[in-house]
């Protein structure tokens, strides 16, 4: 009989968790204390009422495409279109909306939902590389996003109440927006524990075969990351729509790179099956935080983007399970 | 057995005459040119759908066959093949390199900054544009090295250190487009030799030496063997390292040198410069004939395959199709071409991340 995983899972089995687990799992905790703490000593009321709250908004958006992106990578692999399906859908939300109201909201996270089938189905079935086949996607959608909106800004002209609230509603002075998608994140960690199937996705990441030959459905659970995660970029586009009063082709693209950023950063292995929502939460205030503490020490903003990329790379240098991955490509 | 006897004595009898007048007919040694032709840039699918492209367009629309035009889809297939040779290097290893877009924006501010611009008093002439394209070179280095020594996905480590190319860039373009004040190195890539762009005289320049590199040099050779399959390779005793980073420098040369060309036909060193040719340039070389699990295609491949791109995106504008769809369609002909080439692969218990 052979042996699917060799050493890892016995490792683990015997020692519970290694040294190295255990770090992982406190740093991006620490790391996220330490900055809030280097952000106060340059602004004192950096966690005033009004300071959080711009702080949670600009991070409600980053955060669902985060949790999104998720269940992805913690498969193994990474939905590289998920940005540009958030942008499409609020093309699709500025469009709808005036003529359908509640309607185009329900309709819009559901066709992104299905966006994500399509490219889980494409990646499971045809055992693509989930990066090239989402590369593909990304191409797709853009031209999809820009065809409908004829590369503009569409300003929501009527029914913006639909998703007005959004924004504008405030529960203990805080949006809502980041209260319904931290809150999402603790629910998520929840089912994960206590269902039964919960860490489906976690086996998938670590050990597929073992899982297919104990007769999972592998290429559901395979379509079922994507399909959520086109879902919470689906919610993302809503969440932005909502706060730019508009829906733009593009809107949504330049939150990638934070957005990836902050599932690495948190903690979560791409090589998969390490991580949850509840790391992804913290990558992500790891991420507006360190926004806000380069404007406030005085770095030009123009470094953000050296940042981000950097803070990528480092991440994965750190988490990825290299005794995992046989040839790198 | 009969039957075949004859046949067997008779094939140097007809042979013979033949080879010593008039036309040679093919000889399985040495291959005739056509054959050579077809072993570069991939006989059938890619360049037959080129021919019957350009047949078409040329009866579609009364614009498309003419000099001015072919002038211009010269000038437009230039850049975009510059970038898809140096991609094809890596892309024979089975990686991919996302950092096109930062590397062309950061490379052509270092040129123009370097060059006699507006910005500064700098007027290095040459040697800018030696660091604009050394700028990628670099960057080339760098995604090879974290790729290569920190084992980190290739299409992950280029992902950041794309983005570090567009900080960069935004870094040293400071809220204004600084212009490129040196006509004598503007004149190097603008404007028309003849009836020849200067840009794809550069172009052709870069094709020769890239066919000269896969050809004849271990870089680009062990590349296939690399991409083929990476352990034997290594059994073998070959430094699959080093080449492995040599591509990728390889590639970053190549957006290094599209960053500058872009910005002589601009005058002016600009973070969106490469806006968009990522993609087109990944498509480029999938539909001409390199595959993305690697190991096979190659330069000349990628010659016709980017040559289709232009002529399909120069044709649709004419015809007055949408632009914005050519992107979807980029988008799906990545996705199937992988599918094509990787069903036949396929199996009962593989995982695929």
């Amino acid at each position: 009989m052979a042996i699917l995983t060799p050493t890892r899972p016995r490792q683990a089995a015997a020692s519970g968790v290694t040294v190295k687990d255990r770090i992982i799992a406190v740093f991006p905790l620490l790391v996220l204390i330490v900055l809030v703490l280097l952000v106060l000593t340059q602004q004192p009321n950096f966690l005033s009422l009004a300071s959080v709250r711009g702080l949670l908004e600009s991070m409600a958006p980053i955060l669902l495409l985060a949790i999104g992106q998720t269940f992805v990578i913690l498969t193994g692999g990474i939905d590289l279109s998920f940005a540009v399906v958030s942008s499409l859908s609020t093309v699709l939300l500025a469009l709808w909306l005036p003529d359908m109201g509640v309607g185009a909201l329900i309709l819009v996270p559901i066709l992104a939902c299905l966006t994500g089938v399509l490219t889980g189905t494409v990646v499971a079935f045809a055992q693509i590389p989930s990066f090239i086949v989402s590369l593909g996607a990304m191409g797709l959608w853009t031209g999809v996003a820009l065809t409908l909106s004829s590369a503009s800004t569409i300003r929501i002209s009527a029914n913006y109440d639909v998703i007005g609230w959004v924004t504008d509603m405030r529960i203990a002075g805080l949006p809502v927006s980041a209260l319904l998608a931290i809150l999402l994140a603790i629910l998520i960690s929840v089912a994960i524990r206590v269902l039964n199937r919960g860490r489906a996705l976690h086996t998938m990441g670590l050990a597929e075969n073992a899982l297919l030959m104990s007769g999972n459905p592998t290429r559901a659970y395979r379509i079922l990351a994507f399909a959520l995660c086109g879902l919470f970029s689906g919610l993302a586009g809503v969440v932005l729509a909502s706060s730019q009063y508009s829906g733009g082709p593009s809107l949504g693209d330049t939150l990638m790179l934070p957005a990836i950023a902050a599932v690495v950063i948190g903690g979560n292995a791409i090589t998969g099956g390490v991580g949850g929502p509840l790391k992804t939460l913290v990558g992500a205030l790891i991420i507006v935080v360190l926004r806000v503490g380069l404007n406030a020490i005085g770095i030009d903003p123009a470094y953000e983007q050296i940042i981000y990329g950097a803070v990528i790379i480092g991440a994965v240098v750190l988490t990825i399970d290299r005794s995992r991955l046989g040839i790198v490509k | 057995m009969s039957q075949s006897g004859p046949q067997v004595a008779d094939a140097p009898a007809t042979g013979t005459p033949s080879r010593t007048s008039g036309p040679t007919p093919p000889d399985p040694t040495t291959p005739g040119t056509l054959a050579r032709v077809r072993g570069l840039i991939g006989g059938g699918g890619p360049a037959v759908a080129l021919v019957v492209l350009i047949a078409f367009f040329s009866i579609a629309t009364p614009n498309f066959f003419s000099v001015s035009n072919a002038s211009s889809l010269l000038s437009q297939l230039s850049i975009l093949l510059v970038i898809s040779i140096g991609l094809t290097f890596v892309i024979l290893l089975g990686s991919l390199d996302l950092s096109v877009e930062g590397v062309m924006a950061s490379s052509s501010l270092v040129f123009v900054l370097l060059a006699s611009n507006d910005r500064n008093d700098l007027s290095l002439g040459f040697i800018a544009l030696i660091a604009g394209v050394l700028t990628g070179s670099l960057f080339g280095l760098l995604n090879g090295v974290l790729h290569v020594y920190l084992r980190v996905p290739s299409f992950m480590v280029t992902l950041g250190t794309g983005a570090i190319g567009v900080g960069l860039a935004t870094v040293l373009f400071g809220g204004r487009a600084p212009r490129l004040m040196d006509d004598g190195l503007r004149g190097l890539g603008f404007g028309n030799f003849g009836i020849f762009p200067k840009l794809a005289l550069i172009a052709i320049l870069v094709l020769v030496v890239a066919l000269l590199v896969q050809k004849f040099t271990r870089v680009g050779r062990y590349g296939y063997a690399i991409g083929g399959d990476e352990p034997v390779v290594r059994l073998s005793g070959v430094n699959v390292e080093r080449y492995k980073v040599l591509s990728f420098v390889l590639a970053g040369t190549g957006s290094g040198i599209a960053g500058v060309m872009a910005a002589m036909q601009l005058g002016v060193g600009d973070v969106s410069i490469g806006a968009g040719f990522q993609f087109t340039a990944i498509t480029a070389v999938v539909l001409g004939g390199t595959a993305l699990v690697g190991g096979i295609g190659g330069v000349g491949k990628t010659l016709v395959g980017a040559a289709i791109i232009t002529v399909l995106a120069n044709g649709l504008i004419l015809l007055g199709v949408n632009p914005y769809v050519q992107i979807s369609v980029q988008g799906l002909v990545i996705v199937v071409a992988v599918v094509a080439t990787g069903w036949s692969l396929r199996k009962r218990v593989r995982a695929i991340k």
